[in-house]
This record gives C-alpha cells, sequence and structure tokens, in this order.
C-alpha cells in the first residue's frame, strides 16, 4: 500500500492521540482490547496462516493417530497404536538409532563447530575467508546430492576405502555400508560434515559482539588461550550454544535424507531412523497412515521434552 | 480530521484483508473449475489418457509402442514418466484423500506391491475381466493382480528368474552347461566352491539389504512369507529356512561379493569380478551392455530348492498395469485388451526395440523369440526364459513382503552374526505377527 509522507504522520498522530485521549478516561478491559486493536490487525494475517498449515493439521494428525486400518479404510481404535509402539521392535530400533545419533553427532557437532569458530575468529589467521567458506560450503549443499556422494565415498571401493588401504591403515576394505556399527558411523560422519560449519556461522557472529576488552583483560591477569576460551567464549555464547543445540536436536530427530539415501535404513535396521520408519509405514509397507501419525507424534514430544530439558540444564532465567 | 484519518486507515486495512481472501477463494475456485473442465473432456470424444510408468527405456517405452500397435484413432494417450517410489506416494495419498482428482487413467504397480494398493483402496481400481483372456498369461502372474474374483491388472513383464553365468570361469572351474542345467541350490553352493578355489571369483554379487534371493528360492519351491489367507508363514517354513542356510554358507564361504547398491551390483559383473547372476530375465540387457563380454555369457535354468514340489524356475519382480476407476476407464481397459491382452506382433516389438519378456504365453511362438543371440553364445535366450516363465509357481505375495522382509532383514544380520536359525525364524514370526495382525 501506498501512503504519503503527510497521509502516514497524519495517521500516526492519530493513533498517539487516541491513546492518549483514552489514557485520560477511564480504561476498561473492551477499550484495552480496542487499544491492541490494531496490533491484532497486524498479526492476522500469519495467524490465519499458522493456524491453517500448522494448527489445523497437528490435530487433524492427532485424530489420524487415533485411527488405524489400510490406506483408505481407516477406523477409530482409541490408544491401541500408542500401545502398539511399545511391543513395535523396528519402533523401537528406531528410536534407539535416533537417540544414538542425538547422543554422538549433536554434542560432537557442537563442540567441532565451537572450536573452528574460535579457531577462524582469530584475526591473525591468513586466509579466514577462504576457511570460513570453505567449513561453511557443506550446509548450502542438497541433501539428497552430498547423501549419494557420501554413499559412494564409502561404499566397498569407494575413495575412502581406498585411502585407508593406500596409507596401509587397513589390510582389506571395510564394509562401511554394510556392517551395522559401521554404517550408524558413516551417517553421523555425514551429518556433522553437512552441519558443522551452519553451526559454526552462529557461532562466529556471536563472537562478532563479544568485547575484545574482555580479553584483553584476562590476557593480562594471565589467563591462558584455554582458559579464556572456557571462562569468557563459553559462557558468553551460551545463549547461542543452546539455540543450535535444540535445533541441531529437532534436525536429528526428523533426519530421514541421509538416512534414505546412504544406507536405507539397513543393514537390516541398524541405520533406520524414525522418520524413515514414518516413510515405510505409509509408502512402503501397506498404508497406514494412523501408526504412521501415532509414531510422528512422537517425534513431536520427543522434540517437546528435549527442548525443555535443554532450557532448563542451561537455566537461562531472561 | 484525526477521527477520519482512522477510519480511512481502518476502511484500507480492512479492504486489503478482504482483497487478499477474496484472491485466495477466487484462485482455488479457478483450479477447481479447471479441472473440472479437464475431466469432462477426457472422457468424451478425443479421449485424453494419462499413463503414469517407471523407466523411460522400458514401460514407458512399451507403453508407447502400444500405443503405435493400437489402431484406434481417437484415443490418445499421454505417458507421464514417474520414478516408482513417486507413484507409490501419490497414489497413496490421492486415493486415501478421497479424490481422484489428478489420478491417471493407468498406472504401473509392481506385483509385490499389487495386493496392498487392491485391498486397502477397494473401489479405486476398475476390474479387466471383460477386456482380456486372464488364461492367455503365465499363471503366477495373476494371483498378485486379482483380488475379491476379479482381475484387475493387465499382466506386463516376467521377472522370471535364469542362472546367467561366466562360460569361462566356469570351464576354469570344470563345469560344462549340462553340469548347471536344473541343479538345486546345495549343488550351486558347491559349484561356487569350486569356482572360488579354481578362480579366486566370487559366484555372485549380493546386497545384505536386498533378500531378493531369498525369494527367489522360495518361490522356486512355491512358498511366501505369507500362506494365501495372509497368514503369517516364517517360523515352519521349510523352504524359507533352507533358503536362509543356502544364504549363511554363501556368505561363511566367501562366495559373495557385497555390494549396497544397483550400479556396485551391475559393476560387479561387466567388471568380470563375479562368475555368476542369478537374477530376473530383466537383468539380460544389463549384462549385455558390457560388449567386451560377448560370448563369455550363457544361461542355465535357476537352481531349485532341495524339496519336493521344488522346479527349477522362479520370479523376481516384474509389476502389471491397472486402470483406476475414473472417467475414461473403458478407453483405458480397451487399450490394454487389444494390445498387451492380445497383440501377438505387439510383443514381438516388445523383444526387438526394448527386450522386455511380457508374460502373454501366445507371444513366445512368435519370431523375435526365437532370436539366437549370439552375446550368450547363439542360446534362444528369450525363447527359454518365456518357456520358464510358465512353470513359475504361483504364490500370493499378499500384503506385506515389503514389511516382513525388512524384519528378515533385520533377523538375518542376527543370523550371520551366529544367532541360531529357529530363534531367527520363531522372533521373526513374533515380530511380524505384531505388527500386521
Amino acid at each position: 500500500m501506498h501512503l504519503s509522507p503527510e497521509a502516514f504522520i497524519q495517521i500516526w498522530r492519530g493513533i498517539v492521540m487516541s491513546e492518549h485521549v483514552e489514557t485520560v478516561k477511564q480504561t476498561s478491559f473492551l477499550k484495552k482490547i480496542r487499544k491492541s486493536y490494531i496490533g491484532w490487525l497486524f498479526i492476522l494475517l500469519s495467524m490465519i496462516g499458522i493456524s491453517l498449515f500448522y494448527f489445523y493439521p497437528m490435530i487433524q494428525a492427532f485424530l489420524l493417530s487415533l485411527q488405524s486400518g489400510m490406506g483408505a479404510s481407516l477406523e477409530y481404535v482409541g490408544l491401541d497404536n500408542y500401545v502398539r509402539l511399545f511391543n513395535d521392535p523396528t519402533f523401537i530400533a528406531a528410536l534407539t538409532n535416533t537417540v544414538l545419533y542425538l547422543l554422538v553427532q549433536v554434542p560432537a557437532m557442537i563442540i567441532l563447530a565451537l572450536v573452528f569458530s574460535v579457531l577462524l575468529n582469530d584475526p591473525t589467521l591468513k586466509f579466514r575467508g577462504f576457511f570460513r567458506t570453505a567449513i561453511f560450503l557443506p550446509a548450502v549443499t542438497s541433501l539428497v546430492a552430498y547423501a549419494v556422494i557420501f554413499k559412494y565415498l564409502f561404499s566397498g571401493d569407494g575413495l575412502v576405502n581406498e585411502f585407508l588401504l593406500s596409507m596401509n591403515l587397513i589390510s582389506q576394505p571395510l564394509n562401511w555400508l554394510s556392517d551395522p556399527t559401521l554404517a550408524k558411523i558413516t551417517i553421523i560422519i555425514a551429518i556433522t560434515w553437512r552441519w558443522t560449519g551452519y553451526n559454526m556461522i552462529f557461532y562466529l557472529s556471536a563472537l562478532q559482539n563479544v568485547d575484545k576488552s574482555m580479553y584483553e583483560a584476562a590476557k593480562i591477569d594471565g589467563a591462558s588461550a584455554i582458559q579464556q576460551f572456557f571462562f569468557i567464549t563459553i559462557p558468553l555464547l551460551k545463549p547461542i550454544i543452546l539455540f543450535t543445540s535444540i535445533v541441531s536436536t529437532i534436525g536429528t530427530l526428523q533426519l530421514f535424507d541421509e538416512v534414505m539415501n546412504i544406507t536405507s535404513g539397513g543393514p537390516g535396521n541398524a541405520t533406520l531412523s524414525i522418520s524413515m520408519y514414518i516413510y515405510n509405514l505409509s509408502f512402503e509397507y501397506t498404508p497406514d497412515f494412523g501408526y504412521a501419525a501415532t509414531v510422528s507424534y512422537v517425534v513431536l514430544l520427543l522434540v517437546v521434552v528435549l527442548s525443555f530439558i535443554q532450557f532448563r540444564v542451561a537455566g537461562d532465567r531472561d | 480530521m484525526k477521527e477520519i484519518g482512522m477510519k480511512k486507515f481502518w476502511t484500507l486495512l480492512a479492504t486489503i484483508l478482504m482483497v487478499s481472501l477474496l484472491a485466495a477463494c477466487s484462485n482455488s475456485t479457478d483450479e477447481e473449475a479447471d479441472s473440472d473442465d479437464d475431466a469432462p473432456a477426457e472422457s468424451s470424444g478425443d479421449a485424453e489418457i494419462t499413463a503414469w510408468a517407471w523407466d523411460a527405456n522400458f514401460n514407458v517405452a512399451a507403453l508407447e509402442i502400444a500405443l503405435e500397435h493400437y489402431d484406434n484413432d481417437d484415443f490418445d494417450m499421454e505417458v507421464i514418466e514417474n520414478a516408482q517410489d513417486d507413484i507409490v506416494q501419490r497414489l497413496n495419498t490421492g486415493l486415501s484423500s478421497g479424490t481422484m482428482n489428478g489420478m491417471p487413467n493407468i498406472v504401473l504397480i509392481e506385483d509385490q506391491r499389487a495386493q496392498s494398493f487392491l485391498q486397502s483402496y477397494p473401489d479405486a481400481f476398475y476390474p479387466l475381466d471383460d477386456y482380456f483372456n486372464p488364461d492367455d498369461f503365465a499363471p503366477y502372474k495373476l494371483s498378485p493382480t486379482s483380488f475379491d474374483g476379479h482381475q484387475y491388472a493387465l499382466p506386463f513383464d516376467t521377472g522370471v528368474t535364469g542362472f546367467f553365468y561366466r562360460t569361462d570361469y566356469l570351464e576354469e572351474a570344470g563345469y560344462t552347461h549340462e553340469d548347471l542345467v536344473d541343479i538345486t541350490w546345495a549343488e550351486f553352493i558347491d559349484v561356487a566352491k569350486d569356482v572360488k578355489d579354481n578362480t579366486d571369483h566370487p559366484m555372485v554379487s549380493l546386497d545384505p539389504n536386498d533378500l531378493g534371493i531369498l525369494r527367489v528360492m522360495m518361490q522356486s519351491a512355491g512358498a511366501w512369507y505369507t500362506t494365501e489367507d495372509g497368514t503369517i508363514n516364517i517360523e515352519d517354513n521349510e523352504p524359507l529356512a533352507l533358503a536362509l542356510e543356502h544364504f549363511k554358507e554363501m556368505m561363511d564361504n566367501d562366495l559373495v561379493k557385497l555390494n549396497s547398491d544397483w550400479s556396485q551390483f551391475l559393476a560387479d559383473f561387466n567388471s568380470g569380478a563375479v562368475a555368476s547372476v542369478p537374477s530376473g530375465s530383466w537383468i539380460a540387457p544389463s549384462i549385455e551392455a558390457e560388449e567386451s563380454q560377448a560370448g563369455l555369457w550363457q544361461l542355465a535354468p535357476i537352481p531349485r530348492l532341495d524339496i519336493d514340489g521344488a522346479v527349477n524356475a522362479s520370479n523376481l519382480g516384474g509389476s502389471s498395469f491397472y486402470v483406476l476407476n475414473i472417467d475414461g476407464k473403458e478407453e483405458a481397459a480397451q487399450f490394454l485388451g487389444e494390445t498387451f491382452g492380445s497383440d501377438v506382433e505387439f510383443y514381438q516389438d516388445l523383444v526387438r526395440e526394448i527386450g522386455a519378456i511380457g508374460t502373454y504365453i501366445p507371444a513366445s511362438e512368435g519370431e523375435a523369440y526365437q532370436f539366437e543371440n549370439e552375446y550368450f553364445n547363439n542360446q534362444q535366450v528369450i525363447y527359454d526364459l518365456s518357456q520358464w516363465m510358465e512353470d513359475v509357481p504361483p504364490v500370493d505375495y499378499g500384503m506385506n513382503t515389503y514389511g516382513i522382509e525388512d524384519i528378515i532383514t533385520a533377523e538375518v544380520q542376527n543370523y550371520l552374526n551366529g544367532k541360531s536359525l529357529d530363534d531367527v525364524l520363531a522372533d521373526s514370526q513374533t515380530q511380524a505377527e505384531n505388527q500386521f495382525k
């Protein structure tokens, strides 16, 4: 919409004046609502959008999770699907795998990203821009494309095996993709490669806001670089660390592309993730959308609980 | 003055909201109107039929060749190539939403998946009983494609299996073609051991995530993961138990080169790393793709399990065409019936142009099927395969092949690591029963 500056100023004055007038009068509840009307209007569109495209599907998905059956012939079964979860070894395997990814990968990646960001924040480092770009670059690659490339890197006669063989570190090629433990490690290496640079950028930008004089003061007091890292950098980055670990946790819980493309959940279901199990239930097996919705609600529950714990542990009161 | 300013502002805001809402509404009605316009156009006059299939060089090409053979000027068909996974997803989401908007008239579905669609969406498909004679087709192809007494698909390609082998490697190990004809899987393993000792080549390339070879062994004895009435059949499934023992013996004796995807599988025989490929007929063009190995390959019937009633014929994969129950179904069904359902000449072209072997039995007497393939030592590869095709034991793939197979794949890992076969089968049975009640 185009408003001339004069008109805009007039409107603005109108708002200010009417507020002024109203504060003079007794403010009733209704008046309060009326006062904030304009604010509500501004967020109305996005509220409608969010309700329509987030909350409505969420409620529908919950109702779906109370139904079971093949394809279109669903019927209400109460909480049967939720009971079924506990007796479903495939679901438990998927959950265990996902939790394992979470426990190993998220801390490893956060630490790695922190180390990189502190190293790259050093003003005396040459080619900083190049290194930053190089480490961030994986984050702009397509998930599927990089997953396929990793699959080839780690295949029986792939580059990783060739390299390890030529360095005489192994005597025969490792079955990266068909050994249950190695397959998990491959997935973890892949996700870490893809997302470390992404998290690093958050830390780098946060480090720009840290007052240099703190480090100078610490130096004068005789603090080593490691002490500076633990007693200045980490505490100051705490909110960002919290943010990135929540985002990474949620991301890992929704892990799909890598598993689908690198191992398709195998060998057996050694690398199966919850999201991939949801996919299998909906499209790979005879479709049971009800049970698939139940499993997806488990992901939601986990996200909520884990985020809550992280907020608590980080203990920021502001 | 200020009051008016406020009012103007409110009016403006309200108008913007209204306009954007109206725009959104009118957009959607436009779209609906469009699709409504399309639908009747399809059913009337110039009959624009759509078909979904995967694999441009095979299934899509087959539909296009069929269109050339179809003698009906009023008929026009658009074939849309989709990945198989995409077709499965779109059908599932489309059919479960209850609207048939955007669904194709003809769709290709893999036989092992067919029952899951037919039973999940009973009214979505159009029965084809009146458009062709199912008795003209290989019997094993009918049970996966029919439901509730009706034939719902026009059977298309066969996955009849053959034991493709390298003549030079097998000769070096002391075997002739006659030694390899009509053998059991136990004998196959003995051959594989000799090949390994004499040539140092593993016999086969397998993906530990793909239990295709177990299914091939099982079907040669007429067994499957489920029985005809859908009961899970793992624990007391003698053919499956025997197949698993063979599988483990091959793994334990280094007779297998492991691959982790399709292109590695292809590379394993194109590079000469493995001595044989026991697989579906559709693998032949991929073997022939390596021209330097011309004349070094031959084909024997697939080994059988050493069980009463087992035959040297089995199947791996294959799919069929379905007609959706929407406007244009009669035209689509008639098209399929007059091409895939009865045209012997069309099947000769299929073999000549894309190497696709259908399951239409009369086609095998046609001229193209008699072709002596120099690549395979002048063997009549297509003819041999089509003869074996008629012997493939019919099994009911049921609804849960893929679900059960994921459970068994996981248990097979345990089995290879030393878990006892009885426990493996019993645990798989319990898991499958829990999951697919």
